[in-house]
């Protein structure tokens, strides 16, 4: 028997696993008891992140396209046919006809490895991960607004709260370890206010619960804000000393009255402003939210709204106050972090300022140009301008918005190589398949919402012939003839370390329990779990007026329901992990969709009836779960089944900044089979 | 039951000797027993099917040890039930068993109602079929049987057959169509259709409908303790270990799945 | 047979074993205590590991057997276990070892236990530092062991009393006559010793949680409000997965044509642990599974075994993810009971509305 200290693979609270090994197998997980994050406890997920690995579904050898057929072949062919056909790609259309996608739940040194071969060896900055399906507009809004798109605080701060505001964020389910500490701080007295169209658990425990419609946050926040200055309770001083262009802010304030946002929001106007009085008045206020806030057309200003509010309260910089965008993917933090973005290296450093740092450091040319989204990217091969991609960890045929399109992309790529551990929908369409190793079995480290970078050690090895990933890309380098040698996970990261500011003092020997927080400039540097103390990245960090837009798509005669999407508990993105966990699958076997009782009855729906649900742009059949934790009119469908793909229905408007699909709107109807 | 045979777990292997549509979702299996001679069971037992790489579920005996094939009958569920239908002849599949006490005839008086709702008619038929080839130890003998459709209804051409041996046969629908000219309703509804007089009572169904049917019974006489039941639970070991099938304090795989009623009665 | 170790002699019996089998003993691991493959690492003996060495004898995981297709008919594989010496084992563990032993050994017996449980022997430590939720005492499962083990362990300051409990105990004794000397003329103050050093750790226990016992349990749990506590669980099963006793399970596949049929832990925490094929289920809230988790514990596994379901580890309380529902708020809500309200039953009313979490 053996315990191997790691992490969670699942979402990205990051808790801390003990992984137990008997005879070369993982036999159990179990919660790391001075964790400072997870403190002795895990979700259900946690508990049983091991049970995926062994799975004879796993991918054990490379396999490329013969036909209609994937075929096993060693991995020498499969590289060089990798390397010819992207390389031909490149040499007949230029580097612009390359796309990559990295994994929110490949390590740093991956990530960081795959952004490295997109630019150095592909000389393309179409770059990018799932990121832009969650929190791209919390990177676009919070960097501007504070020079830093990351979670300001860490979730253990939340228990120095006095007030607590969730705003679309089923924390509950979706992330439960930052559940736990709401819920503890809220029983040593902290208020709980939650905003959330649903009638999430989390929102039953409340103090106050308000429900807009979905997609009318920026009115509710603005509306907030508005009540608190009318009410006289923002921070002066505050403004004053750490910000700028408070007044253009609060002047696009005026129209959004208690009883306009009613009428917008649906949020009774005194339910606003009792909310209003519980934040100005509360010392230290923490701003949670999720999916619910950035999967919207105009995500971006929601997320600036929201930032506006914190500021304006001076909840910034102190323990207890902060802003705290939850990341879904385990490392969906350390990808953005390690640069798998269009625009920006590892640590954010811009492409258009820091080239040469990178050109030197390796030795090469590097692309000037800005890439592309991950969005765009399915865009562009749709119409025949990207023909090559590296799909890494990633299952878009699943995870993105309105999948026909994703697969008539997918289909139309000249060249396309998937790296995974499972055969996913995405790798049965690739021309070759790399089999990689699973956290559990490979070194590296992997960064969670609130920027602690953990290490994660191998406590078994690989099935079949899989390889770590990185070293398939170190691989794919060296034929790109980038010049590198990389002989472990801890030498990717001197490199990173050297290259990247924020994560200079990281080392995987420095890396105990809990691991370190960046910023760490330097190998004496012990951490920064609390942004923003003194000052700003920025210097002063700045307002911006946030006008409310009305949602991309809206319930009209045809489709008169408002559909928004999400996770459950007890499966994970598109399951491709939990589905194969014998105890996660019962809990929920198949696609349901919540639908209110009022709209239930009125179809004639009962518990547990099959039903079809239409959007403009396709169609798909899930089981009738009939709770008043929606309000008429709104239903809710999970993402993860492949037998009900909820982006078969969404909508594929576009955040005009951050280029965030509108994920939580899609008008549907309904029909009883 | 004998221990030693359950203890390891790993199950006999047994042929699908023969395939036969029961309803549009359900067919009768017969199987074969590869490496064991003799397989000796009471009606109202269960086996442990393995579909192997699927993995094992609790199926109801449906045939009678007084004929020599062993059958099962499946309802399309989910995995491995689904598993079981795709299975073809020849195939070999996993058994173990048989678990369960099964009907206790020694106790049951010579009289007797056999009460049946939807899917769990599987194991009342290896009732049925055991009385019927063993006629004369029995006195008056009934059956009520309802499903929800006309095409639900199992084992629709023995009910001739069983009626030849003397057995009175009704069947009921829930929702009736033009091609259905019988009764339609509750199981109970043929209660007062059929010559019962109080004897014992074995039901299978769901718990709603044993305990309407049990009610009706009380009320024609028959006594607590001679109205026994057949539960299902969700079941793993089969063996009384893993605990998914607990009712209460009892374990429904060991000390059932046939009870009295009077003792899971408060949990029903 | 009585036998007296120094300190210092540890890691030299440790390895005298070593050689001969595999020893699992509590190792620190990132700072936490884990009952680990013993290479010469220090022990830590100071506290009881979270994860219960019973889960060597009772895994989480395990492979019943391999199945191997053979021209259409199956060969069947089952796995050796090896021989193990757990060392520094605690008496609630051994205790819970005895409750599986009485149900896995049942007829019909359970052949993986078995193999598992004959394969290991077991070094058991008394009890002289137990955690602030340990509450053993009240259940007659700790802090001091008096059956069960091969070999007992107590601390006595510069070494320890060993005695053997079983014929292989015995055997380990004499095969280490230089570690292990017999020390028959000073057995009766050793026992002294170890008489005082164990009563003053009972007492330790028992001021945790004065005036507990099963029965008082029992009656705390008629008027416990366990829908409203359901609605708090936070689903998270790791009650039932850290409980050394708990041992439900579900038996899974993996392969095809040939491959592995695998048990692993479940828990009745979870809705589709009693779900059946309609979708019904006969535990359909929360509420009802926290009840029944309980009734197993204090009184199902009771009348089925003679011991309780607990052996008042507290590990379960440790890892709850809603503490306020945790058998250790439980416990102390029942010691307060006399001079307040049952907290208990009022966890989780305090503010909010609180309603089902999910069903
Ligand atoms: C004593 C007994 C006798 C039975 N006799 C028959 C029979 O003669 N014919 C027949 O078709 N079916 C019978 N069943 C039901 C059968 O066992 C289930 O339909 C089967 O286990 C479902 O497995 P699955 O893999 O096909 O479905 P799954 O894909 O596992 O799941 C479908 C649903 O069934 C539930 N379920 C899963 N496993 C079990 C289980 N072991 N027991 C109960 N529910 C479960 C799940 O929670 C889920 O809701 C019997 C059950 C019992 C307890
Ligand atoms: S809360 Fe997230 S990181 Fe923690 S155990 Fe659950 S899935 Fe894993
Ligand atoms: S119920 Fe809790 S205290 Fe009792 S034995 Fe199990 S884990 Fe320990
Ligand atoms: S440990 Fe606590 S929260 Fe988790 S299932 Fe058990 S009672 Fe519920
Ligand atoms: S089925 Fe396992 S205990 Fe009954």
């Amino acid at each position: 028997m053996q315990t191997i200290p790691t992490t969670c693979i699942y979402c990205g609270c990051g808790c801390g696993l003990m992984l137990h090994v008997e005879e070369g197998r993982v036999v159990a997980a179990s919660p790391q008891i001075n964790h400072p994050l997870s403190q002795g406890h895990l979700c259900l997920k946690g508990w049983l992140a091991y049970q995926f690995l062994d799975h004879p579904d796993r991918l054990r050898r490379p396999m490329i396209r013969k036909g209609e057929r994937l075929v096993p072949s060693s991995w020498d062919q499969a590289l060089d046919l990798a390397r010819d056909e992207l390389s031909t790609l490149l040499r007949e259309s230029g580097p612009a006809s390359l796309g990559v996608l990295t994994s929110a739940k490949a390590s740093n040194e991956e990530n960081f490895l795959l952004m490295k071969l997109a630019r150095a060896g592909l000389k393309t900055n179409n770059v990018d991960h799932v990121a832009r399906l969650c929190h791209a507009p919390t990177l676009a809004a919070l960097s501007s607004a504070l020079g830093s798109g990351s979670m300001t605080n860490p979730i253990v701060s939340l228990r120095k709260s006095d007030m607590i505001l969730v705003a679309g964020s089923n924390t509950t389910e979706q992330h439960p370890l930052v559940a736990f500490h709401i819920l503890q701080a809220r029983k040593t007295g902290a208020e709980i206010v939650v905003v959330d169209p649903r009638r999430t658990a989390m929102a039953r425990l409340a103090d106050l619960h308000l429900a807009p419609l979905p997609g009318t946050d920026a009115a509710w926040i603005n509306g907030l804000l508005r009540a608190i200055l009318d009410l006289g309770l923002e921070d002066r001083q505050f403004i004053e000393a750490r910000t700028e262009g408070f007044e253009e802010a609060r002047a696009a304030l005026d129209p959004y009255t208690p009883q306009m946002v009613e009428q917008v929001t649906n949020i009774p106007a005194d339910d606003l402003v009792l909310a209003a009085s519980k934040l100005g008045s509360a010392n230290r206020a923490a701003f949670v939210y999720a999916m619910g806030i950035t999967q919207h057309y105009w995500g971006t200003d929601n997320v600036q709204a929201l930032a506006n509010l914190a500021l304006a309260t001076g909840n910034v910089g102190r323990d207890g106050t902060g802003i705290y965008p939850l990341r879904g993917h385990q490392n969906v933090q350390g990808a953005c972090d390690m640069g798998a973005l269009p625009d920006y290296y590892s640590g954010y450093q811009p492409v258009s300022s820091s080239r040469s740092r990178f050109e030197r450091a390796w030795k090469t040319d590097l692309p000037a140009e800005i890439g592309l989204t991950a969005v765009e990217m399915m865009d562009a091969a749709q119409a025949g301008r990207i023909k090559g991609m590296i799909i890494s960890g990633e299952n878009p045929m699943l995870s993105f918005p309105d999948q026909t399109q994703v697969r008539a992309a997918l289909e139309e790529l000249d060249f396309l190589l998937v790296v995974d551990i499972f055969p996913t929908e995405t790798a049965r369409l690739a021309n070759v398949v790399l089999p990689a190793a699973s956290f559990a079995e490979k070194e590296g480290t992997f960064t969670s919402t609130e920027r602690r970078v953990q290490l994660a050690r191998g406590a078994v090895s690989p099935p079949g012939e899989a390889w770590p990933e990185w070293r398939i890309w170190a691989d794919l380098l060296t034929r790109f003839e980038v010049d590198c040698l990389y002989e472990s996970a801890a030498q990717i990261m001197e490199e990173i370390a050297s290259l990247t500011p924020s994560y200079g003092g990281i080392s995987h020997s420095r890396l105990g329990t809990g691991g370190l927080v960046w910023p760490c400039p330097n190998h004496d540097h012990p951490g920064t779990p609390i942004l923003h103390v003194d000052s700003f990245p920025i210097g002063r960090a700045r307002f911006r007026p946030v006008e409310y837009k009305a949602p991309s798509e809206k319930p009209d005669e045809e489709y008169p329901f408002l559909l928004t999407t999400g996770r459950s508990l007890f499966q994970f993105h598109t399951g491709t992990m939990t589905r194969r966990v014998p105890l996660l699958e019962r809990e929920v076997p198949e696609p349901f969709l919540d639908i209110s009782p009022p709209d239930a009855r009125q179809l004639g729906l009962k518990d547990g009836t099959y039903i079809s649900v239409e959007s403009r742009r396709g169609r798909l059949i899930a089981r009738a779960r009939v709770t008043p934790d929606v309000n008429p009119g709104h239903l809710f469908l999970p993402i993860h089944f492949l037998e009900g793909p909820a982006n078969l229905l969404t909508s594929r408007y576009r955040d005009p900044i951050s280029g965030m699909p509108a994920l939580k709107e899609a008008a549907v109807r309904l029909r009883r089979l | 039951m004998d221990g030693r045979e359950m203890r390891d777990y790993i199950p006999y292997q047994v042929e699908i000797v023969d395939i036969d549509r029961v309803t549009s979702d359900s067919y009768l299996i017969s199987l074969q027993i590869l490496d064991r001679e003799v397989f000796r069971y009471r009606p109202g037992q269960f086996i442990m099917v393995s579909v192997f790489g699927l993995g094992e579920c609790p199926i109801s005996i449906a045939s009678t040890p007084t004929r020599n094939t062993l059958q099962i009958c499946i309802r399309r569920a989910g995995k491995i039930t689904s598993g079981i239908m795709d299975s073809m002849i020849g195939d070999v599949l996993g058994v173990r068993g048989p678990c369960g006490n099964g009907f206790p005839l020694d106790f049951m008086k010579k009289d007797i109602l056999i009460a049946g709702g939807g899917s769990g008619f599987a194991t009342l038929r290896s009732l049925i079929n055991f009385i019927a080839d063993r006629r004369e130890q029995f006195g008056n003998v009934a059956v009520a049987y309802g499903a929800r459709t006309r095409q639900d209804l199992y084992f629709m051409q023995e009910y001739k057959g069983w009626q030849m041996a003397g057995i009175q046969v009704a069947v009921t629908v829930d929702v009736g169509d033009q091609g259905w000219t019988g009764n339609v309703g509750m199981v109970t509804s043929l209660l007062d259709r059929l010559e019962i007089p109080p004897g014992s009572a074995a039901i299978c169904g769901p718990p709603v409908m044993i305990n309407s049917v049990a009610a009706r019974l009380m009320e024609k006489g028959f006594q607590l303790p001679d109205i026994f039941v057949s539960l299902e639970r969700h079941m793993k070991c089969g063996v009384g270990k893993c605990e998914h099938c607990m009712i209460g304090p009892h374990h429904v795989c060991m000390e059932g799945p046939v009870f009295s009623y009077d003792r899971v009665r408060q949990y029903l | 047979m009585i036998s007296y170790l120094k300190k210092a002699d540890l890691p030299d019996l440790l390895q005298a074993w070593a050689d001969k089998m595999d020893v699992l003993a509590p190792i620190l691991e990132e700072g936490q205590i884990s009952f680990t493959t013993w290479k010469g690492q220090p022990l830590d003996l100071s506290a009881n590991a979270l994860v219960s060495p019973a889960k060597i004898i009772s895994p989480r995981e395990e492979i019943l057997f391999r199945y191997i297709q053979e021209s259409g008919t199956y060969r069947f594989l089952r796995p050796d276990q090896k021989p193990r010496l757990i060392f520094g084992m605690r008496p609630c563990d051994l205790r819970a070892l005895q409750v599986l032993d009485r149900i896995y050994g049942a007829p019909p017996p359970d052949q993986a236990y078995l193999d598992r449980r004959r394969s290991a022997v077991l070094a058991v430590l008394n009890c002289t530092n137990p955690g602030p939720g340990c509450f053993c005492a009240a259940l007659g499962a700790g802090p001091d062991a008096d059956e069960g083990y091969d070999l007992l362990f107590t601390d006595l300051g510069n070494g320890y009393l060993v005695e053997s409990g079983s014929p292989a105990g015995i055997v380990l004794i004499k095969n280490s006559p230089d570690l292990l000397p017999a020390v028959s003329d000073l057995a009766d103050s050793l026992l002294t010793d170890k008489g005082r050093v164990v009563g003053l750790c009972r007492d330790q226990v028992i001021s945790s949680f004065p005036g507990m016992s099963v029965e008082r349990i029992r009656e705390g749990m008629e008027s416990a409000e366990w829908e409203r506590l359901g609605q708090i669980c936070s689903y998270c099963a790791g009650c039932s997965f850290v409980c050394p006793v708990c041992h439900c399970f579900t038996i899974y596949d993996r392969g095809v044509p040939d491959g592995q049929r695998i048990r692993c832990a479940d828990s009745c925490m979870t809705s589709g642990f009693s779900r059946l094929t309609s979708g019904s289920n006969p535990r359909p809230s929360q509420g009802d599974r926290l009840r029944n988790w309980y009734l197993d514990k204090f009184e199902y596994i009771l009348a089925r075994t003679g011991l309780a379901g607990c052996v008042g580890c507290g590990r379960c309380s440790q890892v709850c993810l809603s503490p306020d529902i945790c058998l250790r708020s439980f416990l102390e809500s029942l010691c307060s009971r006399e001079m307040t309200t049952n907290k208990f039953a009022d966890a989780g009313e305090s503010k909010g509305e609180g309603k089902s979490i999910r069903k």
